[in-house]
């Protein structure tokens, strides 16, 4: 590890572990434009010679250490996967993107024949190409988020309440996630991204416990289902909106999250063993996500490279998608949709 | 005028140090203390950019020329705290820290490098009350940078 800032010991130490398992080096390196959840280029993704973990320039304390310290975890599950087995990821292809495409178009059509003011068409185009794109890098994500969470809350105890005031700005800009769109792309996209993110801090708010953590505490247009009897949930106008059923659908998600994460050891010793067994639970647990929200033919697991690759070639992709749902309605597809 | 100069040198050095433009930053900040060797903030900035680039010995002995122009600069206590701790001298760096949030009580900076140091020195109870105020401090700066941004 190559730093000149200050580490306070235990992060010290847990990235001096880090390396050691991985037989690597990691640099740390602030910059002014980092993304505020920091960001992670390691060698299992990308063809560099060591990992690098950025992180945002103010962060001088301890929520750099907390971003460290996840970004450490998610690396050992990373790595692990690497040197045991293969490390993939939600990959596309032109065939994966046509599936996905189509089906949110399907989806758009019968919520747009409920509308009175109807979406033009090169909106619904823009929207089914960055749709399809978020649905991607969420799930390449998120279920990852809940795993190195609790792993650093049950062994970096010294930093708990950085922690914990960490995630409920994460769980509030999540959150936020989308809601300029909520009346323009199909309910059911909407819904199950909030239920995604939901579930997440709901599994959260368990683990650490944070009460503050619960999205009917920490998210204020979810505060009105909290304390309430099912029956006057269920008799009021809140079953319809869509925060209401992002709650129903994101407990279910929870479930699924709680009977994987259920099986692992937060407190067992750091291996390569341990963290491989936590990879291929992690993957177990996004494919049950992909099955449930039925995006099964949307994504393939594929090495971080045919990601990459996809990602050079999506707008040829989504051109081939959008010409064979429109046909010839449509001339110049790429204009517009390459946004997202 | 040589006064001014060197202000407008320090401020063009630190351009280039925002921008991890190191060397840059050095000869800007060498061009003003060679017109103002008295200006306690060429000498501070110039340790900054050491620190940064792993020259602790030298960052050490700028920061000390920028105390001894200034006996209140806190910033240049903080930077000092920050050498020794790199210097692994973290008993003097807890002093060098609290000399600096005596001066200033809200250096979130100078509360982490002292709980880190007392971490070290297995001051434990101390080191945690240090990195409370270094949290509570940090958040606050957190969500200004938020509101600045929501505000951009």
């Amino acid at each position: 590890m190559k730093t000149e800032m200050p580490l306070s010991k235990p992060i010290r130490l847990f990235v001096s572990q880090t390396e050691n398992i991985l037989d690597t080096e990691i640099a740390l390196l602030r910059n002014p434009e980092a993304d505020p959840n920091g960001t992670l280029v390691d060698v299992y993704t990308y063809n560099i010679e060591k990992n690098v973990i950025l992180f945002p320039a103010h962060y001088t304390g301890l929520l750099k250490d907390f971003i460290i310290a996840r970004h450490c975890v998610h690396l050992l599950i990373k790595g692990a996967a690497a040197k045991k087995s293969r490390y993939l990821v939600c990959s596309f292809t032109g065939g994966s993107v046509y599936h996905g495409i189509h089906q949110i178009y399907i989806d758009a059509l019968k919520d747009e024949a409920k509308k009175e003011k109807k979406l033009p068409v090169t909106k619904l185009i823009q929207m089914l190409s960055i749709l399809y794109t978020n649905f991607n890098d969420d799930i390449n994500e998120l279920p990852w988020n809940p795993i190195t969470n609790a792993r650093v809350y049950h062994r970096m105890p010294q930093i708990r309440k950085t922690q914990l005031y960490y995630l409920m700005k994460e769980g509030k800009v999540d959150m936020d996630d989308m809601m300029e769109y909520e009346d323009i792309i199909p309910r059911r996209y909407f819904v199950l991204n909030k239920a995604m993110f939901y579930a997440r801090d709901q599994y959260l708010a368990k683990t650490l416990p944070a009460d503050e953590l619960m999205p009917v505490i920490n998210i204020p247009q979810m505060k009105k289902f909290n304390h309430l009897e099912v029956k006057e949930m269920l008799t009021t106008r809140w079953t319809h909106t869509s925060w209401y059923q992002s709650k129903v659908f994101g407990d279910t998600i929870l479930e699924i999250m709680e009977k994987y994460l259920q099986k692992i050891d937060w407190n067992a010793e750091s291996s390569l063993d341990y963290f491989h067994e936590i990879y291929q639970l992690g993957v177990r647990m996004t494919n049950h996500f992909i099955s449930y929200m039925s995006m099964k033919d949307w994504f393939v697991w594929e090495p971080p490279k045919h990601l990459q690759d996809a990602q050079a070639r999506k707008t040829e992709y989504v051109d081939e998608a959008l010409k064979k749902i429109f046909g010839d309605l449509i001339e110049e597809p790429s204009a517009d949709n390459t946004q997202g | 005028m040589t006064v001014k100069e060197a202000e407008e040198l320090i401020r063009k050095g630190r351009a280039y140090a925002s921008r991890t433009k190191y060397k840059e930053a050095i000869a800007y900040y060498e061009r003003a203390l060679a017109l103002d060797p008295d200006n306690p903030s060429g000498w501070y900035h110039r340790a900054a950019v050491f620190i940064e680039t792993g020259r602790n010995t030298e960052a050490l002995a700028d920061c000390e020329r920028a105390i001894s122009l200034n006996q209140n600069y806190s910033d240049a206590w903080s930077k000092k705290g920050h050498a020794l701790y790199n210097l692994e001298r973290y008993e003097e760096s807890v002093v060098a820290c609290t000399r600096a949030l005596a001066l200033n009580g809200n250096d979130a900076s100078a509360w982490y490098i002292k709980g880190v140091c007392l971490d070290e020195l297995g001051r434990n109870i101390e080191a945690q009350e240090a990195y409370g105020k270094s949290l509570e401090l940090e958040i606050i700066l957190d969500m200004e940078a938020e509101k600045k941004k929501i505000g951009r």
